[in-house]
């Protein structure tokens, strides 16, 4: 294995890493927020993946310009998850709870697409998604690189909204004690809403960046829900850098191992480095210490 | 047995001996490092540099189970028990200390002894008849009892209770300090934490100053009450004539007694503010509460609840433990809504807004529980106040008013909430709340856990909120500090109202003593939370009516 | 006070009559009825009241949710059918005998797993213990030792086809039986109350002596072990073993949903909602071939479940009729109260 693919592996990692980054961030924003893990999130991915999929082969509709529809779908996803299931949720045991509850999202999610779609493999096609760019010796496909450009902004522009807006304070305020929160006048329940579908909306960038790459089917949602599962746990619950930090790392890792070792085993040395990590640190490596009751 | 340690972020150079079968007492100012040391005793922080040694053993830094095992067992500030299990159960949890760890899996929850022995002990302290109720149904009062139980289960030779008279009623407070003497007499050693100095002062035999992290002054009750250092730290050279009445003289305390007392004559009230407080503007009451009736789901907490707050006034609400006194702060701030009843300010019904709307119409609540947002910066958490108001200018202006009244805000703008003491915490709460400039302000328990010269500074601030024009409503549980500043008070009792009437007439009532002020009538104690619901409603009923208006 | 009197005793005899009768059903059962479809789905049904009631020993009682139990599943299936293959047990009976071997093979897994997922608090928990079942899953789809894909058979039964879930059905029943046995143990001794303690506050617990760690570890291991067996029980009784059947997540869902549904934390719970659903879920099966709608089905029956009976079915109820009592209690004692001059209760020296 020489240099050059060593240093490819590297770079795809952190192309790709770019992206997951962006759907794990969303995924911890949501437990930031409302101490929800949403284990439905791999197959909303998957269902972005699809609703790019339809809009192109049945309406002709770009994948870029088709984002301006799935974005706002998902959105309205995530906000009717919210008010029709996590709202019920009482604080005690939220987050055991939540597990369950969104695992039986995923569940019926994953049933929908069967039922409309089928089990068989598809993946999204576009002009640009099939052209690369050659750099210092490989090639890098164009879908890579828009990718990684749009999660990076989006992640700017989430880092911007929470920390100079005033919605941004609401959110944090909410988060940082709910009481508190409603006695200055804070719409908690909406701003809870809200987070819950930025949370989401996210998912329908990562899908089409993640059906462009991959081949995939409503099966493809285990895979995606437990790297990012692992990657926020690696980050730290409630830590959105933390979450970008070991996403990108994860899936250089990922790469690397591929091109040294074996794509098969690949997936495994992901997870035990998990495993081995929280073994050492268990709150992740940016993990908020104290975690409210447990 | 002694304990000897050095640094830890909130203790430095601290030092403490506490000799075996002795009650030693540690006070201090609010972030003095009463509870740090306890959790550094107790295994559940580490220390950075020194020892704790007991019995000539060191267990510095040991694990919670190791130190549990080895005979030191604690009480915790905010009283913890099993919620789910029996009270029975919540005794048989705690291992004994000899004993296989096998063993356990295979015997049974409790043998017949054990259990026997768990009886005794929840006789000793006075809730065997709940035994087999779950714990959570229990009331503040009686977990307290609970949890100081199911320590004894293991029989330890140490004790350490972190402020076991802490929101609770006078005459459990009496109860409490005879257990422990009793307790103390077979043999076992104390160091107890408090902040009710009568408490503290009446029975420990030696008493441990912390000021700051270290110590300051260590001796008998008498030597530490007349130290100057002692009242130094507490007053912090401030002329504060209640605390200091209180540190140096048994006559007539601001706080809780142990001992039956009898209501204060109104001369003792300090006269310049006395009469400015009886005035009250107009005929319509600000705030009218019409026969509410609320509760969370499990039942009615609040039954029939009715009473006014006059404008310009202050207004106490005291009451014992369990009585309902958080739930209608809430239910007024919009968190709750009332089941039958409603609620009217300026004449206009408010029940059922939400609490921005309630926020938007001039009244702002401090909460209980520390409600600043940890995270954000002391500033931040002002400008938070004025979050539904729009125009950026408006306010900057409202924070350099508020600022004005509360420098600390200035002072401290850029570090994290979290970071300061309780007592700084109160007052960024109260600039905070200030930020609208609210017609209303509602206290809940605005004294809670903070030592006598914290206590001090806040109920002068109310005055002074009070001076400006705002009416105040507060809940306290120090009845008589609460009562003495307010122009009139309320009595809620198990939901329902036994008092009102102006402060004095109501600090001044005879049956307030045997609501929940002291044990002082005989066949009237054990109410308040220790009665089962109903039980203890009847007493007071015939008082109502006479005393309205 | 008054208590609600005289029905104490009756119940008593009511329920134990009532457990004999289900006992007894349970014992016939395969003798009375005959329809072997009817038998398989009570094979299956059996066999996941084991899970079930196995995986509450650990998650119901400890709180600790772990969604990583299908590790035990299909490793248990795997040893035996690799026991059987390797040592050439001949099939019928004595495969049976290497169902024990089968749990310790599945505590001898839980013991590393559980060391290493229980050092996390608890909702990380949940995610590490999913985070290894897809490690597990991974190494059967990719090595050899396993069979790969394609998996491994189990040797011939010589039962005859009339009778042919009979011995399956009485083998299930009895590891039930130990199950339950256990379970209920573990409910009453004292190693069972301070999983319960460390439920409701693990830091108090510690505080209190409880070896926390060490305790929920031997849960953890003990939980493996009737899931192990049931595992090679299971696939067994189907023949073969392959990858994506013996680490299905969505085994690990469903026992969290049946024990939720009849009651986390009980001893009866887990049985009764393992009972209701594993039969809707072969009902679905045979229905329905089609995974999308099955999937659907599933979901929504969760949904259901989560949100309208957080608590289960058992504590539902009991707590329901717990507030019947109180309210009439209340009610009582108000009308008391209301009604004028001073009562004395005589309750003044209960505290003193």
């Amino acid at each position: 294995m020489s240099v050059t693919d060593l240093l490819h592996a590297i770079v795809d990692g952190i192309l790709t890493g770019g992206v997951y980054a962006l759907m794990a961030a969303g995924l911890t924003l949501i437990f930031g927020v409302m101490d929800i893990i949403n284990i439905a999130q791999g197959i909303m991915v998957v269902l972005g993946a699809y609703l790019s999929y339809a809009l192109s082969t049945h309406l002709g509709i770009g994948l870029l310009p088709g984002l301006l529809i799935t974005v706002p779908a998902m959105f309205l996803l995530g906000v009717a998850i919210e008010f029709g299931f996590m709202r019920r949720l009482r604080e005690v045991d939220r987050t055991g709870m939540s597990i369950l509850i969104t695992f039986a999202v995923a569940i019926l999610i994953e049933g929908v697409l069967s039922a409309v779609f089928g089990v068989d493999y598809v993946q999204l096609h576009a002009s640009y998604v099939d052209r690369s760019v050659r750099v210092l010796g490989f090639y890098l496909p164009y879908i890579y690189l828009i990718g990684f450009g749009l999660a990076v902004a989006l992640l700017v522009a989430l880092y911007a909204v929470l920390y100079r807006t005033k919605f941004g304070r609401a959110i944090r305020a909410s988060l940082q004690n709910r009481t508190a929160a409603d006695l200055i006048g804070v719409n908690v329940n909406r701003t809870r809403t809200i987070s819950v579908g930025i949370g989401v909306a996210v998912t329908a960038i990562g899908g089409m960046v993640f059906g462009a790459t991959s081949a995939f089917n409503p099966n493809s949602g285990y895979d995606l829900i437990s790297r990012l599962l692992a990657i926020v746990i690696l980050g730290g619950l409630g830590s959105i850098g933390g979450a970008m930090a070991a996403a990108i790392l994860m899936l250089v890792i990922n790469d690397v191992v591929a091109v040294w070792w074996s794509p098969t085993w690949a997936p495994l040395v992901y997870f035990a480095v998990l495993v081995v990590v929280l073994s050492v640190r268990p709150q992740g490596l940016f993990g908020r210490t104290a975690v409210r009751a447990q | 047995m002694s304990k000897a340690y050095g640094g830890v972020n909130a203790l430095s150079d601290c030092e403490v001996r506490v000799e075996e079968g002795a009650i030693h007492g540690l006070i201090g100012p609010n972030g003095s490092g009463k509870t740090t040391l306890f959790n550094v005793i107790t295994g559940y922080e580490r220390i950075t540099r020194g020892e704790i040694r007991f019995n000539g053993s060191e267990i510095t830094n040991a694990r919670p189970d190791r130190v549990f095992a080895l005979g030191i067992g604690r009480t915790f500030q905010l009283t913890r028990i099993f919620g789910r299990l029996s009270v029975l159960e919540n005794m048989l949890v705690a291992t004994p200390r000899r004993g296989g760890w096998l063993r356990g899996i295979v015997r049974i929850a409790g043998s017949a002894a054990e259990r026997r022995r768990a009886m005794q002990l929840l006789e000793f302290v006075g809730i065997a008849r709940l035994a087999h109720d779950r714990a959570e149904t229990l009331s503040y009062g009686q977990r307290k009892l609970l949890e100081l139980a199911s320590l004894l289960v293991a029989d330890p030779d140490v004790l350490l209770l972190d402020e076991p008279a802490g929101g609770v009623n006078p005459t459990l407070i009496n109860h409490l300090a005879e257990r422990i003497r009793d307790l103390n007499k077979s043999g076992k050693t104390f160091l107890v934490v408090e902040h009710n100095m009568e408490f503290v002062m009446g029975l420990c035999h030696r008493v441990t100053v912390l000021s700051q992290g270290r110590p300051l002054v260590s001796g008998t009750p008498q030597e530490v009450r007349s130290s100057p250092a002692v009242l130094q730290a507490y007053l912090g050279g401030l002329d504060d004539t209640a605390t200091e009445r209180q540190l140096t003289a048994r006559g007539d305390p601001v706080g809780e007694s142990s001992a039956p007392v009898r209501p204060a004559p109104p001369s003792a009230r300090p006269a310049p503010t006395h009469g400015r407080r009886e005035r009250v503007k107009g005929a319509q009451p600000l705030l009218e509460i019409d026969g509410v009736t609320t509760g969370y789901g499990g039942g009615d907490i609040l039954k029939r609840v009715s009473f006014e707050v006059p404008e310009g006034g202050i207004t106490c609400i005291v009451g014992p433990n369990g009585a309902g006194k958080s739930t209608l702060l809430a239910t007024i701030s919009g968190l709750l809504r009332p089941r039958v009843g409603e609620i009217r300010f300026r004449g206009r019904v408010i029940s059922g807004l939400t609490p921005r709307q309630i926020l938007k119409l001039g009244i702002a609540q401090v909460p209980q529980t520390h409600s600043l947002f940890p995270d954000m910066s002391v500033r931040e958490n002002v400008e938070m106040g004025a979050f539904t108001i729009a125009d950026s200018r408006r306010v900057r202006e409202r924070l350099a008013a508020v600022e004005e009244l509360y420098p600390l805000v200035r002072e401290r703008a850029q570090e994290k909430a979290g970071s300061l003491s309780g007592g700084q915490q109160r007052l960024v709460e109260f600039a905070r709340c200030l930020m609208l400039d609210p017609a209303l302000i509602v206290l809940d328990e605005p004294s809670m856990g903070l030592d006598p010269q914290m206590r001090q500074v806040v109920f002068e601030m109310i005055e002074t909120m009070n001076r400006q024009g705002k009416t105040i409503l507060l809940v306290e549980q120090n009845a008589r500090a609460g009562l003495r500043l307010s122009s009139h008070g309320i009595v809620l009792e198990n939901g329902r109202v036994r008092l009102s009437g102006s402060g004095t007439e109501v600090l001044q009532h005879p049956e307030i003593g045997a609501l929940y002020l002291g044990g002082a009538v005989a066949g009237e104690g054990g109410r308040g939370d220790e009665a089962t619901p109903g039980e203890g409603d009847a007493n007071l009923s015939h008082a109502t009516d006479a005393q309205r208006g | 006070m008054k208590r609600a009197t005289g029905s104490g005793s009756g119940w008593r005899v009511l329920a134990a009559v009532a457990a004999l009768a289900v006992a007894l059903v349970f014992a016939g059962f395969p003798l009375l009825v005959t329809d072997s479809t009817a038998t398989s789905i009570a094979v299956f049904t059996l066999i996941f009241m084991v899970a079930t009631s196995a995986w509450n020993i650990f998650s119901g009682y400890s709180g600790y949710l772990a969604l990583g139990h299908a590790v035990f599943f299909g490793s248990g299936g795997y040893a035996v059918a690799l026991a059987a293959r390797d040592w050439h047990v001949s099939g019928g009976w004595e495969v049976f005998a290497l169902l024990p071997f089968a749990g310790i093979i599945a505590a001898a897994i839980a013991l590393p797993f559980g060391m290493i997922a229980l050092r996390t608090r608890r909702h990380t928990f949940v995610v590490v213990t999913i985070a290894i079942f897809f490690i597990f899953q991974l190494a059967a789809f990719n090595l050899a030792f396993t069979g790969g894909t394609s998996g491994i058979e189990f040797p011939i039964t010589p039962f005859s086809a009339a009778n042919y879930n009979q011995p399956f059905y009485y083998v299930a029943l009895f590891i039930l039986v130990m199950t339950v046995a256990l379970s209920w143990g573990v409910r009453r001794s004292r190693f069972g109350l301070q999983l319960l303690a460390i439920r409701d506050d693990e830091d108090r617990a510690r505080g209190l002596g409880v070896k926390t760690g060490r305790i929920k570890l031997a849960a953890f291991v003990l939980s493996a072990f009737p899931v192990g067996m049931v595992g090679g029980l299971y696939f067994y009784f189907l023949g073969q073993i392959f990858p994506q059947f013996a680490y299905d997540p969505l085994f690990d869902v469903s026992l969290a949903l049946m024990a939720f549904l009849g009651g986390i934390g009980t001893v009866v719970g887990p049985l009764l909602g393992s009972m209701v659903l594993e039969s809707l879920q072969q009902y679905f099966t045979q229905s329905f071939s089609g995974s999308g709608t099955y999937l659907i089905a599933y979901g929504i029956l969760f949904l259901v479940v989560i949100l309208l009976l957080p608590r289960g079915v058992v504590p539902t109820l009991a707590q329901l009729v717990a507030n019947r009592r109180a309210r009439a209690l209340t009610r009582r004692t108000e009308e008391v109260a209301d009604s004028g001059p001073a009562v004395r209760s005589g309750v003044a020296g209960a505290v003193h």
